[in-house]
């Protein structure tokens, strides 16, 4: 019993970035309705230039924040093609555009951050926060399911408090009518994406020393970041919070049963699978078609 | 369609032979090896090309179909199965249908996006399992073994061709048949695709089970190419750049999938003799795929349409004279069509239908009016079986069809057709009645379209003007003779003269093809001149029924249309 | 000067000409009509005079300043309000969020309901669940109270019965006596003509006619001839 609770607090890291990047992903989906395949990778951009900047002898913060700063404009890179382009186009079409820009982005990744080569990932929150039962509780995992709340909390106060938050509200539902009222649609995308690029850069700070730091395995969270948002059916921010705190969770269990272990990466899978078939037990006809 | 499909199919093996020929006798056995590289990359492509481009799903995982039958191929061979390289393919190829399937169901109600979000997971969840196994054979050096006349490198391309070929024909014979066509319509809309007795499930996982199964013939190909194989050839990153590639030219068409295997074995070739790094491929393919996206034209497309405005079009089609549609057979309709019982549909608190009752006589046609608002559309949503639930009864003919879904009611008879039109413009016109009704004859189709003024079927839909597509409309519900069809607002957009064309056609339904009408309209004139029997909606309630010159005189429809007289509604 | 003036205006969609050579001025206080078979290209006009869709040639100038390469949100800003064919609202927002969104200095929400006081009793309402009616009537609001100089109106009747129409055509001819310069664009012309001042019909993307809705009215010979171009 023991070894289980200590497994699954251990999950916790990984489970609060998951959950960070599964509101993100959320976030982006419902301002912007995007499907964000490279939402991971935009982090996982942002976590490389701290990478080669701490490697390169620079002290850790001012690279910290540098690398946040590269997520950011990233995001609003990839942003700036979707409004540009994809403005009109269908769910379906921009996801498949950030699909093809997640080719692109893991090729040129790999390229400038030498492929598999190995590399220090610095770790910015070692220690542990407090114990909960027995188990330390990392500080990693704290402070990201600490922002996971801040970021769903705050995010809803701004969309339904503030005049910039109603904007966001109509540019979602219908961009072009919104346009035409003479809100600053294409700034207010761009400012989602950068938004989104911030946060999901300082989750994948956190998580990267966990994990083998290449740019290609780090890009693939973006499957559990997912898997988390489709628990929350793309549209609660604390049920995708929960799913990506659960799903961490269950892969720090997995690590203890051997047979299992090797195959962890493959429960996103089962848990998306899941989901999507318990979903649409309800599901008829979407909307519009 | 069948003979359009064998010209095309034999055009096709012209093109393959020559060029294969031409291939074998004059390039050396390095370019023989490349192009074989790209001949199955080809044969990957096109799996792609059916779930993604005709089907408008996005599947991230394609490489992993084909691992599956690579893996399939390489157990038979440690295993000597007999019948050799050729039977162990097309086992590797089953072998990936259940794993399409399965992928498939989570997505069969929701769109594509669940759809790339399963793909891609299972693509990163499968690179994990082959990377704890190795190639069967590998670590004792068993090579898979290519079988007799094409164990050469030259042989060996002869063979990826034939296999190549052979696809091609099959999805050639596909695409032109009614399940083509109904992949092209659910990727526009789903929902017209089941009104027309499509079931969208059935379509979604040929589409993907098919699909599988050439990849995972790819896969197999790729194992007696290379002898043995690593999961490096499998990873998800493979998948998502063939998704890329696709995108990019545009593999549903057989030259599509060439030209993109073309970009992914020669781009590298000429980056390494360039001394360039290779990975700048897969930049290149996220750019073109992201171009493609935006123009909406895959490069196959843009070659196709350059080559129409250099050849001479080709000549049009004769027409046949306008002859007279077959009559049905006396006593085929079910007796008193259609029968609505104690409709209620609550949305919430909301009561949008509040126990309508109405009946459509055979042979008749039939109006439904009502101010906007008053549940019309409601009705027709409830009756065809796009509603989740309603309480009362459906009848057809006495038989009740409140369980059924949408598709098995269009089966049963009842048609519907739509207030904005929802024909895929990938269609031709030809294509559209074929999905509209099984095996409607081709006499019959050029008749049925002469009687609505629309163009021959050759014409594809994407060039037919937004009016007569709402007749088009009309010609797909009832092309299938079915014994019941409601039109939505079929005159809505339609000039005057127009309206009065469809009134007389539409007038024409019940005796020409035994099929009963219940007509939903704004257009006053239109009712008047073709219902015998007209019943009006206000508020989700009948208000008044009977012949219209009697109801639309009658007060209380008056004040629900034209507020004439104050007072309260009956809300 | 003119609140809106358009020369030369050419539109094409999917790289067939719908709009070609289009002259038209909307004044201050006037209606100007543009009537037209369906099919004729007037949504498209409307599209890219406000924006929607880009313009092939030719100027528009809203009180003076050429916009016609701007995109939709500054032509709104410049004072230009398109209310939509189809009765755009957002229906996950309240009727009152609705009005808030494109509110510019010195307009308020109680204009809106004092022009529809029918809308008060709904503010709290999502748009979605509003009647047709409502709904045509929020996004008329919606639009005025971006303080607009020109407003263009597509297709305000089509769905409506008949009482509603009538309602929203008198609230318009006010609306054009307060000073606005409106830009209507109508299907079913009787209606139209009696309400506005100036018309264009509009045949295959050019106008093929150019005059006072007067005598338009009182030749539906004429006005049919136009319309389908029979001689």
């Amino acid at each position: 019993m023991e070894t289980y609770f200590t497994a699954a607090v251990a999950g916790l890291t990984a489970g609060g970035a998951y959950a960070l990047l599964g509101v993100c992903a959320v976030f982006t989906y419902r301002l912007v309705a995007v499907v964000n395949f490279t939402g991971a990778a935009i982090g996982t951009a942002g976590t490389f230039m701290l990478i080669s900047l701490t490697e390169a002898g620079y002290p850790t913060w001012p690279s910290v924040l540098a690398g946040i700063v590269t997520g950011t404009a990233v995001g609003v890179a990839i942003g700036f093609v979707m409004t540009r382009w994809f403005a009109t186009a269908g769910a379906s079409t921009k996801a498949a555009v950030t699909a093809a820009l997640l080719v692109g982005l893991i090729a040129i990744g790999l390229r400038l951050t030498g492929g598999q080569h190995p590399h220090v990932m610095p770790e910015l929150f070692p220690g542990s926060a407090f114990r909960l039962a027995g188990v330390q509780v990392t500080n990693a995992s704290a402070l990201t399911i600490g922002l996971a709340v801040l970021f769903t909390v705050a995010s809803s106060l701004f969309l339904n408090g503030t005049r910039t938050g109603l904007h966001l509200r109509a540019l979602s539902e219908r961009p072009m009518a919104a346009e035409l009222l003479g809100v600053r649609v294409r700034l207010l995308s761009l400012f989602v994406w950068g938004v989104t690029g911030a946060f999901t850069t300082f989750a994948l700070m956190i998580i990267a020393p966990q994990r083998s730091p290449n740019f290609m395995t780090l890009s693939l969270l973006v499957v559990p970041a997912l898997a988390a948002a489709l628990i929350g059916l793309f549209r609660s921010f604390w049920l995708t919070l929960a799913g990506g705190i659960a799903l961490g969770i269950l892969e720090g269990l997995a690590s203890t049963v051997d047979v299992v272990s090797q195959y962890r990466s493959a429960i996103p899978f089962l848990v998306i699978l899941a989901v999507l078939l318990w979903s649409q037990r309800e599901a008829r006809w979407d909307e519009a078609r | 369609m069948k003979r359009a499909s064998i010209r095309a199919s034999l055009a096709l093996l012209a093109v393959a032979a020559v060029l294969g020929a031409a291939a074998v006798l004059f390039l050396s056995s390095y370019w023989i090896f490349l192009l074989t590289g790209v001949l199955i990359t080809g044969v990957a492509l096109q799996s792609l090309g059916l779930v993604a481009g005709r089907a408008g799903m996005i599947a991230l995982c394609q490489m992993s179909f084909a691992g599956v039958g690579a893996w399939t191929v390489g157990y038979l061979n440690v295993a000597e199965v007999p019948g050799g390289l050729t039977v162990w393919i097309l086992l590797g190829g089953l072998a990936a249908v259940p794993f399409g399937v399965a992928i498939g169901l989570p997505a069969l109600r929701l769109r594509g996006i669940n759809l790339a979000i399963v793909t891609l997971s299972f693509a990163t969840a499968f690179d994990t399992i082959l990377a704890t196994i190795t190639y069967p054979g590998q670590t004792a050096f068993i090579q898979v073994a290519r079988p007799a006349p094409f164990d050469s490198d030259g042989g060996y391309f002869v063979f990826a061709l034939l296999f190549y070929v052979a696809i091609a024909v099959l999805l050639e014979f596909l695409a032109r048949a009614r399940i083509g066509a109904s992949w092209l319509a659910i990727r526009h809309s789903e929902r017209a695709a089941a009104a027309h007795g499509v079931s969208i499930a059935a379509s979604k996982l040929s589409a993907f089970a098919i699909s599988a199964f050439i990849a995972g013939i790819s896969g197999g190909l790729l194992a007696g190419y290379l002898g043995t194989l690593v999961a490096e050839n499998f990873s998800m990153m493979q998948s998502l750049s063939l998704y890329a590639v696709a995108v990019m030219a545009g593999a549903r068409f057989a030259e599509g999938a060439i030209i993109g295997a073309l970009l992914v074995i020669m781009f590298p070739e000429i980056l390494r003799r360039l001394s360039l790094p290779q990975d700048l491929g897969n930049v290149l393919f996220a750019i073109g795929a992201t171009q493609a996206l935006s123009t909406g034209e895959a490069m196959s497309e843009t070659f196709r349409r350059l080559g129409r405005k250099l050849l001479p079009a080709r000549k049009q089609p004769e027409k046949t004279a306008p002859g007279v549609l077959p009559r049905p057979a006396p006593g085929a309709a079910p007796r008193p069509v259609l029968s609505i019982e104690n409709l209620t549909v609550r949305y919430g608190s909301v009561v949008a239908l509040d126990r309508v009752n109405l009946a459509v006589p055979v042979g008749t046609v039939a109006g439904l009016i009502g101010p906007n608002g008053a549940g019309k559309s409601t009705f027709i949503d409830a009756v065809t079986g796009f509603l989740p639930s309603y309480e009362g009864s459906v009848r057809l003919g006495g038989e009740a069809l409140d369980r059924l879904p949408a598709h098995l009611r269009a089966r049963a008879g009842v048609r519907r057709t739509w207030q904005t039109n929802r024909i895929a413009p990938e269609l031709t016109v030809g294509g559209y009645l074929a999905l509209a009704a099984k095996g409607l004859p081709e006499t019959e189709t050029r008749k049925l379209l002469a009687w609505l003024d629309c163009p021959d079927p050759e014409t594809p839909v994407a060039k037919v003007d937004a009016g007569t597509r709402r007749l088009l409309d009309v010609a797909g519900v009832v092309a299938a003779r079915p014994a019941i069809v409601l039109l939505d607002e079929p005159a809505a957009g339609q000039s005057h003269e127009e309206t009065l064309r469809l009134g007389r056609r539409i007038a024409e339904i019940p005796e020409l093809f035994g099929t009963a009408v219940l007509l939903v309209e704004h257009d006053m004139d239109l009712v008047r001149s073709v219902c015998a029997e007209v019943t009006v909606l206000d508020f989700g309630q009948v208000i008044a029924s009977g012949p219209p010159a009697r109801v639309l005189t009658d007060g209380t429809v008056k004040k629900a249309y034209l507020g004439i007289t104050e007072g309260s509604a009956a809300a | 000067m003119s609140a809106l003036r358009v020369s030369g205006l050419s539109i094409a969609r999917a790289g067939l000409p719908v709009v070609s050579g289009v002259d038209l001025v909307a004044e201050p206080g006037a209606i100007s009509v543009v009537l037209g078979a369906n099919g004729a290209g007037k949504t498209t006009l409307l599209e890219g005079l406000s924006g929607i869709i880009p313009v092939t040639g030719g100027t528009i100038a809203i009180g003076g300043s050429e916009v016609q390469n701007a995109l939709a949100g500054l032509r709104s800003r410049a004072g230009l309000a398109h209310v939509e064919q189809g009765r755009t609202v957002f229906g996950q927002l309240t009727t009152d969020e609705n009005l808030r969104i494109g509110l510019r200095k010195g307009a308020g929400t109680d204009e809106a309901y004092g022009l529809f006081p029918e809308l008060t009793q709904r503010r709290q309402v999502r748009g979605g669940l509003l009647s047709g009616g409502e709904q045509q009537m929020l996004v008329i609001a919606r639009a005025l109270l971006t303080r607009p100089k020109v407003l263009l109106i597509d297709e305000m009747s089509a769905g409506l019965a008949p009482v509603i129409v009538t309602r929203l055509m008198h609230t318009v001819r006010r609306l054009a006596d307060e000073g606005l310069a409106v830009l209507l664009v109508e299907q079913f012309a009787a209606l139209a003509l009696s309400i506005g001042d100036r018309a264009y019909v509009m045949r295959r993307g050019r106008f093929v006619y150019d005059g006072d809705c007067g005598s338009l009215a009182k030749a539906p010979d004429e006005l049919h001839r136009l319309y389908l171009g029979t001689t």
